[in-house]
């Protein structure tokens, strides 16, 4: 195997030179230890020792009170072949269509239309504004914003949503209590509260884009699909990444919303992963179970993550190498 | 950057070990304030409403109690959700008050109750003769086993008032329709015909909540006998989830759906709601428990009346709330004293006189001709020794297992049989500790 050297890798990736890095003093690094340790500590009373307890739950059968008793694999076993486990897992996949793919996908182009289109035209403040208006329901606590979500949509003639539907002769429907309009309403409440926060990150990474690309390219010819496409989705790329990092974990994660509007009903049809561990914790009091659920999820969060990281870093790595 | 000298490595390391033990406190806090018996606080946890005929009593209690002891008493207002999802971590810790409302049944005071979380209180329960005030009935609640299950020998809680379920009827939408209350369960079918004859939806119901759980509960017991509840509650013998008790109960309530006795949309309404459509007079019959009974006194605008369900000497009901010592209270005697104080036919008559079910009252001090009714009604449960308790004790998170199934079959997403083998199988699970 011929082993490439850094110099020659750069020179074929034609890397940019290295930024200057901060001089190390001499003595080497020990002493920055020190100041990382609280962080460490705080890492490891937080996040590692309960993970590593969660873990070690999973193979317990324990009420939450004593000893736990140990029984090996038995909720590993049991969890492959549970229905509301699976339902749960699957209902995870409407819930990233819901707070990631709709709203990612939705807010690029609000965000382009806002900053390439309306405040081109209408100006800079009436494009913040309209930002805010989207980003509105994210700081509503979800706790008001479901309640407001449940009296709309009540059932029979007391729902502000079947009130209006009767004005154009349409019966009263039992929204939250049918599927799939249940998951549609909790779907559509996850879209609504999402946007927003697209919108805001892709807005202000578009502050990075030189207005003359825009302009250049207009004079080339391009359309707006066209500009978009090429300058802004290109310059935006590592935002698009983030978002779509963090509403996947937090769609993976969704549990508010469910808690709040539907409570996993009817018949277990909404269920999600996270409410699913919270009531084997604490209605069931089922806690090696609900650990079990809660590790699958841990996993899986933990994997995306992975995948996403290193797809970006690959797609990071393409771009610089001008590829 | 300067090198570091001997003495300010040693003023870093300083700072690091006081930033980290400042953030191991901060993980590691509980909130317990290590408190040690005082003789001097009582801690008091409940959670009933403002305005409920228990929190009037107890208010009252209260200022007995200081009065007559010159301790002080330091009440802390909870929600019923949060005591029960987190009352075991509490009172494991030092954090614990010195006596608190709690949920009976196995799930819940049977649960701490095993687990050593809540004192024994046999010694204070003879002590202070409380027994002799509490019917047998009402004694099943309060008495535990070493497993938790309910109707023990060893007394871990101490309830003050009762509860059951029974057929709110609105006097007045029935005169209108022109229709009796029903005193059989034929005349109760009747009516349910009737009201829909005439475009009403007769039953106020909340599929998303207790309500229909109870119903169904309430359908299975008008086909049971003693022996049954005791299967079903303290597990003396399996229970057949395809007999003809369980299996009545889920034909009939889906019956019920069907022929519009109950609405169609009911499995997304909520308790709040059924409550309100049988006070603002759009459903004139609601099958649920006394614990509406003061609230229909001060806001439905109409005549009507609590009755036992037709043709069922079995009800749902119990004692209410317990009153319980944890085991790590400081103030246990305290405790003991304010129990007793609650006991009083003074206390007992608030209760009484604000719509609640007192268990020790004095008749003569009850002069609210609503609350004689009430009264009258839940003694005459008692005689027929008809308290069979409720459908979601036997299993921790039992009720979210009704909701659940009880949905899928108002919604016609599974069938009965289905409904009864899923609610069969949960129960398995959830009792095979106990049984």
């Amino acid at each position: 195997m011929s082993v490439i050297t850094r110099a020659e890798r750069g020179a074929r990736t034609k890397l940019p030179p290295e930024e200057p890095s901060i001089p190390q003093r001499k003595g080497g690094t020990a002493g920055y230890w020190l100041y990382l340790l609280p962080g460490f500590v705080l890492l490891l009373v937080i996040v590692v020792i309960p993970l590593v307890f969660n873990v070690y739950l999973t193979f317990t059968k324990w009420r939450g009170v004593g000893a736990p008793d140990f029984i090996g694999l038995e909720n590993w076993f049991t969890i492959f072949t549970d229905e509301d486990f699976w339902t749960s897992f699957t209902n995870s996949v409407w819930m990233v269509l819901a707070m990631v793919v709709i709203p990612t996908t939705v807010g690029l182009m609000v965000a382009a239309l806002l900053f390439d289109v309306v405040g081109r035209k209408f100006g800079g403040k009436v494009g913040s504004f309209l930002r805010a208006t989207y980003y509105l329901p994210q700081i509503l606590p979800i706790a008001v914003a479901g309640i407001v979500i449940g009296w709309m949509f009540r059932p029979g003639e007391t729902g502000s949503v079947n009130q209006m539907l009767a004005v154009f002769g349409i019966p009263a429907y039992d929204w939250l209590g049918q599927m799939p309009s249940a998951l549609l309403v909790l779907m559509g409440v996850l879209v609504w509260v999402q946007i927003g926060y697209p919108v805001v990150v892709f807005m202000a990474a578009l502050q990075r884009v030189d207005p003359e690309l825009y302009e250049a390219a207009e004079l080339d010819g391009a359309n707006w699909y066209q500009r978009f496409t090429a300058i802004t989705l290109s310059i935006i790329r590592p935002e698009v990444f983030v978002v779509t990092l963090t509403c996947t974990i937090a769609a993976l994660k969704v549990f508010g919303p469910v808690y709040i509007i539907t409570q996993g009903g009817p018949a277990g049809a909404t269920l999600v992963p996270a409410y699913y561990a919270y009531s084997e914790f604490f209605t069931k009091r089922n806690i090696g179970y609900g650990a079990t659920i809660a590790t699958v999820l841990t996993v899986l969060v933990v994997v995306v993550s992975i995948i996403f990281i290193r797809v970006q870093n690959s797609a990071e790595r393409k771009e610089r190498a001008g590829l | 950057m300067a090198r570091m000298t001997k003495k300010s490595t040693t003023r870093a390391l300083a700072a690091v070990g006081v930033v980290t033990a400042g953030a191991l406190a901060l993980a590691g806090c509980s909130g317990g304030g290590g408190d040690t018996g005082d003789g001097d606080t009582l801690k008091l946890w409940h959670y009933e409403g403002e305005d409920s005929a228990m929190a009037k009593a107890w208010d009252e209690a209260i200022k007995v109690f200081e009065e007559e002891t010159g301790a002080t008493v330091e009440f802390e207002q909870k929600s019923f959700e949060q005591i029960q999802k987190t009352a075991s971590q509490v009172l494991d810790s030092d954090a614990a008050p010195d006596l608190m409302e709690f949920n009976k049944g196995n799930a819940t005071a049977g649960f701490l109750a095993s687990t050593g979380l809540i004192a024994d209180i046999s010694d204070a329960v003879d002590e202070y003769g409380w027994a002799d005030k509490l019917a047998p009935s009402l004694q099943t609640t309060a008495k535990y086993s070493e497993d938790g299950v309910m109707g023990g020998d060893t007394w871990y809680g101490i309830p003050n008032y009762g509860e059951f379920v029974g057929v709110y009827y609105n006097k007045d939408a029935f005169a209108e329709a022109g229709l009796e209350i029903p005193t059989t369960y034929d005349e109760f079918v009747d009516v349910l015909d009737a009201f829909v004859d005439q475009g009403i939806t007769p039953l106020a119901e909340a599929g998303a909540e207790y309500p229909l759980g109870q119903l169904w509960y309430q359908l299975a017991l008008s086909q049971a006998d003693r022996q049954f509840v005791n299967d079903y509650q303290l597990y003396e013998n399996p229970v057949d989830w395809q007999g003809p008790e369980v299996t009545y109960a889920t034909d009939t309530l889906k019956e019920y759906v069907d022929k519009g006795y109950i609405a169609s949309d009911v499995s997304s309404v909520k308790a709040e709601d059924a409550g309100v459509s049988f006070i603002n007079g759009s459903a004139p019959i609601f099958v649920s428990g006394s614990w509406w009974y003061g609230r229909f006194v001060e806001q439905a605008g109409f005549d009507w009346t609590l009755q036992s369900f037709p043709d069922s000497t079995l009800s749902l009901g119990s004692s209410g709330n317990l009153w319980v010592v944890p085991e790590n209270a400081a103030n246990k005697e305290l405790a003991y004293e304010f129990i007793d104080i609650t006991m009083r036919p003074e206390i007992q008559a608030i209760i009484g006189n604000n719509g609640g079910v007192p268990v020790a009252a004095d008749p003569a001090d009850i002069t609210d001709p609503k609350s004689q009714e009430l009264i009258a009604t839940f003694n005459g449960v008692l005689e027929n020794d008809g308290l069979s308790f409720y459908p979601d004790w036997p299993a921790a998170g039992f009720y979210d297992v009704i909701v659940r199934e009880l949905q899928g079959l108002v919604t016609g997403s599974q069938d009965a049989a289905t409904t009864n083998a899923n609610l069969g199988a949960e129960y398995e699970e959830g009792t095979a500790d106990f049984r």
